[in-house]
């Protein structure tokens, strides 16, 4: 049988994957802290009929080789750390990181995760929580008679109370990863540390390699609609065009076929 | 008779073939730094070449050859991708020797080494380029020559080949990467520029290898058509003989 059959449907599953991805990108456009994924494609091992420079005859060797290879598959999917958008929201409990860093987040089950995610929340014991109702690590309580709550650039949370005197309850400290594209996807905008992403460095924010904290804006979304919508269409082309090669493969096999009658 | 079957057979066998490898094109149109295989179309040239030497009987033999024009650099905005533009590749180190690539989309990995897709290292000019754990990814900066630098100060730099004349030895092991025999030693390679936060796309252009997967499918057809005229010729000859 063609061997450009099962190629053919390695270009397609490819492709298939590349739209999944982007079909995610996209609807995580309004996502807060959302980093894009990006799909990495290699090529598979090759089949070598001919080496290059084989002897034909004597005196004659040929130019170049013959391999053929077996199509392809989508080595990795990686994240884009690159910025997203600030938007300016004015709410005091709404961070922003300018640079390298995740904030840590604790889960019911002790877990640390990792998140870009600076909408933050006061839940019913003043407790400062992730939208999803998880503590942030170190955890930080504001006492219920504050009157305001300010978070400084190094993540020092400021409390004033009634009678106008301010004192800091805590600093929200970063992590930083040397291979941030490692971490793993946990949803919920969280992401955990695996043994591509290496160990979690904790700093304060401002520090070197660490990003500054900006109190009052959120991190949008990196997603830029037009460059998916592109991606989007190079991979529905590329789907088509892997299957048109079935198409025309299968035809040559008919007149194969219609040859013995 | 036999003579002509021979024929149709190796020429369709070489298209079967040909086919197969438009097919693998066609897969890998979206593969980073992936460098399109062309069959040679001289072969009519070629195999009278070998007609002459080995007396056969006009059986056409196909060759590949792999196309190393520069396929175009797109913008990907990650800083660990890299596009190299001119004649270049960089080098990965793997367990069985050194391996070329022109796909730039690369990592760090625990150890703050640069490492490709599959976690080989990456060569730098002396050594693994390792990036201090201090350093943010935001912060790495690649100039146009290869150099890292890394919060102001440099780190390393990547190992940048070329092969020149030789370029046609190199064989493809998979997985974005070539390889050349022993005997044939790198050059530093010149004249290229390093595009961080790019990456290279395939040189396959779909329109091209589409054209080439109808013509390949008509020659096909226009072989088997030529067996069943042989077929049929030779039925009314043997009616004849028959009576």
């Amino acid at each position: 049988m063609l061997r450009a059959f099962s190629t053919a449907a390695t270009g397609m599953t490819a492709q298939q994957t590349m739209v999944d991805v982007i079909a995610n990108n996209l609807a995580n456009v309004n996502t807060i802290g959302f980093k894009r994924s990006q799909t990495d494609f290699q090529d598979l091992l090759y089949i070598k009929l001919r080496e290059s420079g084989a002897e034909v005859a004597s005196g004659i060797n040929t130019p170049g080789g013959l391999e053929i290879g077996s199509g392809v598959r989508v080595a990795s999917t990686v994240k884009v750390f690159s910025p997203g958008e600030f938007q300016n929201t004015g709410r005091k409990l709404d961070i922003a990181i300018r640079g390298d860093g995740f904030l840590q987040v604790t889960l019911p089950n002790g877990d640390i995760k990792y998140t870009r995610d600076g909408a933050l929340q006061l839940n019913a014991n003043g407790q400062l929580v992730t939208t999803t109702g998880y503590f942030i690590e170190p955890a930080i309580t504001i006492s219920t008679d504050a009157v305001s709550v300010d978070v400084g650039k190094d993540g020092s949370v400021n409390v004033t109370d009634a009678t106008g005197t301010s004192s800091v309850v805590g600093t929200i400290q970063l992590v930083r990863f040397p291979n941030p594209s490692g971490l793993s996807n946990e949803g919920d905008n969280l992401l955990a540390e695996t043994g591509a992403s290496g160990t979690a460095t904790t700093g304060t924010a401002g520090e070197s390699g660490f990003g500054t904290i900006q109190s009052g804006f959120l991190e949008k979304s990196n997603v830029q609609m037009v460059t998916e919508l592109v991606n989007l269409i190079t991979a529905q082309r590329a789907y088509e065009i892997n299957s048109r090669a079935i198409m025309v493969g299968d035809e040559m096999l008919k007149t194969a076929n219609n040859m013995v009658r | 008779m036999p003579d002509t079957i021979a024929q149709i057979r190796s020429s369709v066998d070489s298209l079967t073939e040909q086919f197969d490898i438009i097919a693998h094109n066609l897969a890998n149109v979206s593969t980073a730094g992936y460098k399109r295989r062309c069959t040679v179309f001289s072969r009519l040239l070629d195999s009278q070449l070998r007609n002459s030497a080995t007396g056969s009987n006009g059986e056409v033999a196909l060759d590949g050859a792999l196309d190393f024009s520069q396929g175009d650099i797109v913008e990907t905005g990650r800083r660990l991708d890299f596009a190299i533009y001119g004649k270049g590749f960089f080098v990965v180190e793997t367990p069985g020797g050194q391996l070329y690539t022109r796909n730039g989309v690369f990592h760090i990995n625990q150890n703050g080494q640069i490492v490709d897709s599959d976690g080989r290292i990456i060569a730098g000019q002396a050594g693994p380029i390792v990036i201090p754990s201090t350093i943010g990814v935001s912060q790495i900066h690649v100039s146009t020559d290869g150099t890292v630098i890394g919060d102001g100060t440099v780190i390393g730099s990547f190992r940048l080949v070329d092969f020149g004349d030789n370029e046609d030895k190199l064989v493809s092991a998979g997985a974005n990467c070539f390889q050349v025999p022993e005997d044939i030693q790198p050059a530093v390679a010149e004249n290229v520029v390093v595009k961080q936060a790019y990456k290279e796309a395939s040189n396959v252009k779909m329109m091209d290898e589409l054209v080439n997967m109808i013509t390949v499918s008509r020659l096909y057809e226009a072989n088997m058509n030529f067996v069943s005229a042989q077929k049929e010729a030779s039925d009314s000859i043997m009616e004849v003989a028959m009576g």
